[in-house]
């Protein structure tokens, strides 16, 4: 039987705090047949110095294998936007991470909605942490992609360990948000999004090298889901997503 | 030799739980040699009972399953009594605590008389640990550290918080409380695990799957998959158990 290919939409490296080079998570990835991750530092940029270029020169190492998304802090304005930009269109990232208790900035504040606006012109999508903490509950990233529709909002841990059923509320309510699988630990909270929402909505994810990929691979095939679903949530949904990134934003 | 540290019996007022042939049923196919069963809080809120349930079942099982009895902190000197009996007369292996959904802090006064309890007996005392605002790892080592000859098992890894802000935390309870060992079920990052094993100790550490709230596979992916040696394992998987709940390893 054939592997299915699998893309892990979250995923980490970086050099300071939780020190994760690139070497870990493609370890890991080799012990889990995943083809291709998604990674973002832990710290945000411009704050995080260099975080920007760590995550290049890791996909310029690994250009099979990884994908990179800016982690970044709203409330930094134009540095922000700046960086942004160039790592869109120098580096060729694909995606936007913000992660509202590193930067104490509410998703749906003024400088959070900018940042995902610019993300936008690139249609480029944007990851939320969202878990059980503070600024990251569901019902305060749906705020986010109620003000943002023509955005792609993904709520990374879809809520996480009590705030699932929110996730999926909010998604059933705006069409734009999807939701990534890491960490949370329900294989039943999975097959329930997939259910409710289509599993063009739900992508396959892991948050390692923290928590390890190949449990988490093995929590989806848990969920038991269709073939044809399993095969969406494992690649095809977010190489759907992927695909439609632009090199140039339009202005 | 598999022993699960935490299994719920019984139906549940919040809507989860398992019968005894549910749980004996998923053991089977599992792999799983031994289980340490909790009472679910009922719908009639009488734990009393829940206790009962357990002791019976854990009567016509011995070779499978042990017991550990609930008690309801609010309930004050009734509490105790129930502790002294459980631990007592039916023979329970230690007492659970659930902070969460009895709604109390785990290191409140009123808390303090059931641990001194267990203490009497020489039981561990387990508790569905990691839920911010009342059985945080602060508020777990805050209780272990007024009763360090008492063996504390802090359920959900000590932490379930999904942002990582608690591993430092319960590193930190850890290597402060020698009395305090984790449990596996549902705790956030498998890396976590491996690090409290291989830097902390070997014996701090037990495989719980916390069911039917948690997943019981996937709960045991975490060990299966893990980054340890077979020793480290071993331990994990079972004779940590053993020691922690005072199971004799040549029971089956």
């Amino acid at each position: 039987m054939q592997t299915p290919m699998i893309i892990d939409s979250h995923t980490h490296v970086d050099r300071v705090g939780w020190y994760d080079p690139p070497e870990t998570i493609i370890r890991l990835m080799d012990e889990a047949g995943i083809a291709k991750s998604i990674i973002m530092t832990y710290g945000e940029a411009p704050d995080a110095e260099g975080s920007i270029e760590y995550i290049a020169q890791a996909v310029e190492r690994y250009p099979h294998r990884l994908i990179g998304y800016a982690r970044m802090h709203p409330g930094r304005g134009h540095e922000a936007h700046h960086l942004f930009r160039k790592a869109m269109e120098e580096y060729g990232f694909k995606g936007l991470k913000l992660h509202p208790v590193g930067s104490l900035c509410h998703p749906a504040e003024a400088e959070t909605l900018d940042m995902i606006r610019l993300a936008t012109r690139y249609h480029a999508p944007v990851l939320f942490h969202c878990g059980d903490e503070e600024l990251t509950l569901p019902l305060q990233v749906a705020q986010a992609a109620e003000s943002c529709p023509e955005a792609t909002i993904i709520l990374g841990h879809m809520g996480g360990y009590f705030h699932w059923r929110d996730a999926i509320r909010v998604a059933e309510r705006c069409p734009n948000i999807v939701l990534d699988t890491s960490a949370l630990p329900y294989p039943r909270a999975i097959k329930e999004a997939v259910d409710r929402l289509g599993s063009s909505r739900v992508l396959y994810a892991s948050d390692g090298p923290g928590c390890d990929p190949s449990i988490e691979v093995h929590k989806v095939r848990l969920a038991g889901l269709a073939a044809q679903d399993e095969d969406a949530v494992f690649h095809h949904s977010i190489q759907v997503i992927l695909d439609r990134v632009t090199i140039s934003g339009e202005r | 030799m598999i022993v699960d540290s935490r299994v719920y019996l019984g139906s549940c007022l919040f809507g989860y739980g398992q019968s005894v042939d549910e749980v004996l049923s998923n053991m089977d196919r599992l792999g799983i040699d031994r289980a340490v069963l909790a009472p679910v809080k009922p719908p009639q809120y009488r734990l009393g009972p829940a206790n009962d349930l357990v002791a019976e079942c854990v009567a016509q099982h011995p070779d499978r399953l042990v017991a550990l009895c609930r008690v309801d902190p609010w309930q004050g000197e009734a509490s105790v009594t129930e502790v002294r009996r459980c631990l007592g007369e039916l023979g329970a292996c230690g007492l659970y605590l659930d902070p969460w959904e009895e709604n109390f802090q785990v290191n409140e006064d009123i808390v303090l008389p059931l641990v001194e309890e267990a203490g009497h007996h020489s039981r561990p005392v387990v508790v569905n640990g990691g839920h911010v605002r009342v059985s945080h790892p602060t508020q777990i080592w805050d209780l272990a550290r007024r009763f360090p000859d008492v063996q504390i098992v802090a359920g959900n890894g000590g932490q379930i918080n999904i942002c990582g802000m608690l591993l430092s935390e319960t590193r930190r309870m850890l290597e402060a409380c020698p009395n305090v060992v984790i449990d596996t079920a549902g705790t956030y990052r498998e890396d976590f695990l491996e690090e409290i094993v291989t830097e902390v100790g070997e014996e701090r550490v037990l495989f719980a799957s916390g069911s039917p709230v948690y997943d019981q596979e996937f709960e045991m992916a975490r060990v299966r998959l893990a980054h340890l040696n077979a020793t480290q394992k071993a331990k994990v998987w079972g004779s940590n158990a053993l020691a922690a709940f005072g199971i004799p390893a040549g029971c089956d």
